[in-house]
C-alpha cells in the first residue's frame, strides 16, 4: 500500500490547456495567471470557473480593484460557458473594492479568509491581482508587504483546501517577483500584433509536479472561450507498438492516384500513409491531379479532407472537386484569416479527418497555406509543415501537397521551402518546349523505400483529367525546358582544323 | 384621501410583497427604503457598494425626469441618500409615492438589464423581485409595466 499522497488533477474545461498542462491542474495548487490587458485572463479564469465549480465544489471569485464587475459580467455572460443561474449557487462574486482601498492587506486577506471558511469553495479566484499590489503599496500599512500577502494567501488557501488562481497583469518573466516564487503554477498568457494579424500564445512558465509542454502554444478566444492548440504530434498519447520501432510503411496495401500510368510510374501507386508533394509551376495540373487522388479516394469509398487556403473564394473549381465537396465526400477547410498558427491548421484537419473518418487529404497549395498563417510563423515554416506532416502521418491519412514551382531551367528544385526532404514521395511538373509548342512533362522523383520509374513523361490535360502519355525517348535535355532532338550515334571524329 | 387614488396604480413587484395596496404613503416610503436596503446588501457583495451606489444615482436621474420630487434632498454628486427618499416618498400623496418608488424601481431594473442582461438580473435580483413566476401570495413580477 502507497502512502504517498495522490495529487489529483482537475480539468479546465479549456479545449487544448489540460494537454499543454500535462493532464488538468493539480488540485490545491496556487497559481499565477499573467498576462497584458486583453490576453483573455479574465475570460480564462471564467471559464475554468464554471467548468468546475458545482455545488459540492464552489467557486468563490474574488473582484477587487480594476475592472468594475459590472462591467466583467456584462463582458463575459457573451461566453457560451457564462451560466447565469450558477451565480449565487455554485459561483459566487465577492467585490473587495472597499477594502483594498484602504490600502491595508491584512483586510484584504481577512475578508478572503472569512468568505472561504463561510463558503467553503474548492476555487478561489482573485481579479486581479495587480490592483492588491498597488493598494498595498499606496496604503498606510506597510507592515504586510507584498511577499507576506502572497505567502499568507498561498497557505490559506491551500489548506482550507482550495485550488487559487490569482489573476495578474503587467508581470515581467525576468522580475524576481515573490509572487512566482509562491506560486505552483505560473500560465502567461501573451499576444503579438504583426502587420494585421494578432497572434495569441500561452506558455506554462511553471507547474510543479507536472510533466508541462515547454514552449508556446496559440489560442484563440471565440464564442465558446479560449480555445488552445496544443501540439498535436506531441500531446497524442503514444500509440502501442508505433513511434521509432515502426516498421517501414512500403509494405502496407497501395492507394491509387486516379490517373491512369501514373500509379505505374510510382510502383503500383502511393504507399498508404505516405505524404506526396507534386511540384510544377503554375497551370501545370497540379490541383487536377489532387481532384483526381480525391475522387479516386471517393469512388473507394474514401472520404477525403481538402484544405485550400485560398485566397479568393469562389474561383471556378474543377467540377469533379465540386461534386464531391457538394456530396460531403470530401470536405473543404478554406480559411483565410491569415492569423492561423499552425497547430491551429492541424487542429482544423484532424478534427476534420476525424468528423470524416478520412483517408485521404489534400493541402493545395503550400504557398496559400503559407500566405494563410499569421506573419510571425512564416519565418518558420519549414519546421511548421514537418509538424504538419508529422501530424497527418500520425493520423494514418495519405497526404498530397501541391508547391507552386517558379521553372527554372537551370536547376532542379521541388520546392521553395527546401520542404523536399519532409515528404515521402515527389511528383514534378515542368513545361518544355517542342517545335515550339509549351508541352508539359512529369516525373516521380521519390517514393521512399519503393522502386519506382524515373522516366519523364509528357502528359496531357483535358476534361477527363490527366493523360500520362509515352517518355520523350527522341528528345534531351528536357529538364532544361528547351529539349533538342537527339542525334544519332556519333559520327568518327572528323579532322579538326588546322 | 379616496379621491386621489387611482385604481390602475400597483405597486410593482418588490414593494407590493412587503405592503398591501392601498396602504399610506408613509407605509410605501418604508417598504421603499426596505427594499432599497435589501437591493444594496443583495448586490454590494457583488458589485461594490459603489458600484451599487452608481446605479442608484443614475436610476435616480432618470426617474426624476418624470417625477422631479424624487431628488428631493439627494446630496449633490455623493452617494444617493436612502433616508432622503424615504422622507420625499413620505412627503407626498399616496398615488405620488407609488408611482415615484415603482418608477424608481423599475428604472433600476431596466438599468440593471442594460448592463448585464435579464437573465442575470433576474438571478441577482430574485430575492428581492420574488421568483420570476409568480409564486401564489406573491405580487406582479417585475416583467410588469408601471403604467
Amino acid at each position: 500500500m502507497t502512502t504517498k499522497v495522490t495529487i489529483h488533477r482537475l480539468a479546465t474545461g479549456v479545449p487544448g490547456l489540460d494537454e499543454v498542462l500535462g493532464g488538468g491542474l493539480p488540485e490545491f495548487s496556487f497559481n499565477l495567471i499573467a498576462g497584458q490587458p486583453g490576453c483573455g485572463k479574465t475570460t480564462l479564469a471564467h471559464q475554468i470557473m464554471f467548468a468546475q465549480a458545482s455545488a459540492e465544489r464552489p467557486a468563490l471569485y474574488f473582484t477587487v480593484l480594476g475592472e468594475p464587475p459590472l462591467k466583467m459580467l456584462r463582458y463575459q455572460q457573451q461566453f457560451d460557458f457564462f451560466d447565469s443561474e450558477a451565480l449565487n449557487q455554485r459561483v459566487r462574486f465577492i467585490n473587495l473594492s472597499e477594502e483594498a482601498m484602504t490600502g491595508d492587506l491584512d483586510r484584504v486577506l481577512r475578508r478572503i479568509v472569512d468568505a472561504v471558511a463561510e463558503h467553503a469553495p474548492a476555487l478561489v479566484f482573485v481579479d486581479s491581482f495587480r490592483s492588491v499590489v498597488l493598494a498595498g503599496e499606496g496604503g498606510a500599512h506597510p507592515h504586510n508587504t507584498l511577499q507576506q500577502f502572497v505567502q499568507q494567501l498561498g497557505m490559506l488557501m491551500t489548506t482550507w483546501q482550495a485550488t487559487t488562481f490569482l489573476i495578474g497583469e503587467y508581470f515581467t518573466e525576468t522580475d524576481a517577483n515573490p509572487v512566482f516564487t509562491v506560486a505552483d503554477g505560473l500560465i502567461w498568457l501573451r499576444q503579438s500584433v504583426q502587420r494585421n494579424s494578432m497572434v495569441r500564445k500561452l506558455e506554462i512558465l511553471k507547474m510543479r509536479g507536472q510533466p508541462t509542454l515547454p514552449g508556446l502554444h496559440t489560442y484563440r478566444i471565440g464564442p465558446a472561450g479560449i480555445q488552445v492548440f496544443a501540439p498535436a504530434g506531441l500531446a497524442a498519447p503514444a500509440p502501442a507498438g508505433g513511434g521509432a520501432g515502426a516498421p517501414p510503411r512500403a509494405a502496407e496495401p497501395r492507394l491509387m492516384l486516379g490517373v491512369p500510368g501514373l500509379d505505374a510510374m510510382l510502383g503500383g501507386g502511393l504507399p498508404r500513409g505516405y505524404s506526396l508533394l507534386v511540384a510544377g509551376p503554375s497551370g501545370s495540373g497540379k490541383s487536377i491531379l489532387a481532384a483526381a487522388f480525391l475522387g479516386e479516394g471517393a469512388r473507394l469509398g474514401e472520404p477525403g479532407v481538402l484544405a485550400a487556403f485560398e485566397q479568393r473564394p469562389g474561383r471556378e473549381r474543377n467540377l469533379v472537386l465540386a461534386g464531391l465537396i457538394e456530396r460531403g465526400q470530401v470536405s473543404l477547410i478554406n480559411h483565410r484569416s491569415q492569423d492561423l498558427s499552425i497547430d491551429e491548421v492541424v487542429h482544423l484537419l484532424l478534427d476534420e479527418i476525424r468528423r470524416l473518418g478520412a483517408r485521404r487529404v489534400v493541402i493545395d497549395s503550400l504557398s496559400g497555406f503559407e500566405l494563410a498563417l499569421a506573419p510571425t510563423f512564416r519565418d518558420d515554416f519549414r519546421a511548421s509543415l514537418l509538424r504538419l506532416v508529422t501530424a497527418l502521418s500520425d493520423a494514418d491519412v495519405t497526404v498530397l501537397m501541391t508547391s507552386e514551382l517558379e521553372d527554372r531551367y537551370t536547376d532542379l528544385r521541388f520546392s521553395p521551402y527546401g520542404s523536399a526532404f519532409l515528404t515521402d514521395a515527389i511528383i514534378v511538373q515542368r513545361y518544355i518546349e517542342v517545335d515550339s509548342r509549351l508541352r508539359r512533362v512529369m516525373a516521380v522523383v521519390k517514393v521512399r523505400a519503393s522502386a519506382h520509374a524515373d522516366e519523364l513523361r509528357e502528359y496531357l490535360i483535358d476534361a477527363d483529367g490527366i493523360h500520362i502519355g509515352a517518355p520523350l525517348p527522341d528528345q534531351e535535355g528536357l529538364l532544361g525546358g528547351r529539349p533538342t532532338r537527339k542525334r544519332g550515334p556519333p559520327r568518327p571524329a572528323e579532322p579538326g582544323p588546322g | 384621501m379616496s379621491v386621489d387614488r387611482s385604481p390602475e396604480l400597483h405597486m410593482i413587484a418588490p414593494l407590493a410583497h412587503r405592503v398591501p395596496e392601498g396602504s399610506a404613503p408613509a407605509a410605501v416610503a418604508s417598504a421603499m427604503g426596505v427594499v432599497w436596503a435589501e437591493l444594496d446588501a443583495t448586490l454590494s457583495p457583488i458589485l461594490g457598494p459603489r458600484g451599487v451606489a452608481a446605479l442608484w444615482q443614475r436610476s435616480l436621474h432618470l426617474a426624476a425626469a418624470a417625477h422631479p420630487w424624487l431628488s428631493a434632498g439627494q446630496p449633490d454628486g455623493g452617494p444617493p441618500d436612502a433616508a432622503a427618499l424615504v422622507a420625499a416618498l413620505g412627503g407626498r400623496g399616496r398615488d405620488d409615492a407609488v408611482a415615484g418608488s415603482n418608477r424608481l424601481l423599475a428604472t433600476f431594473h431596466e438599468l440593471l438589464v442594460s448592463l448585464i442582461g435579464a437573465s442575470l438580473t433576474e438571478r441577482l435580483l430574485r430575492s428581492v423581485w420574488g421568483p420570476a413566476s409568480g409564486a401564489p401570495g406573491r405580487g406582479p413580477t417585475a416583467q410588469d409595466p408601471t403604467t
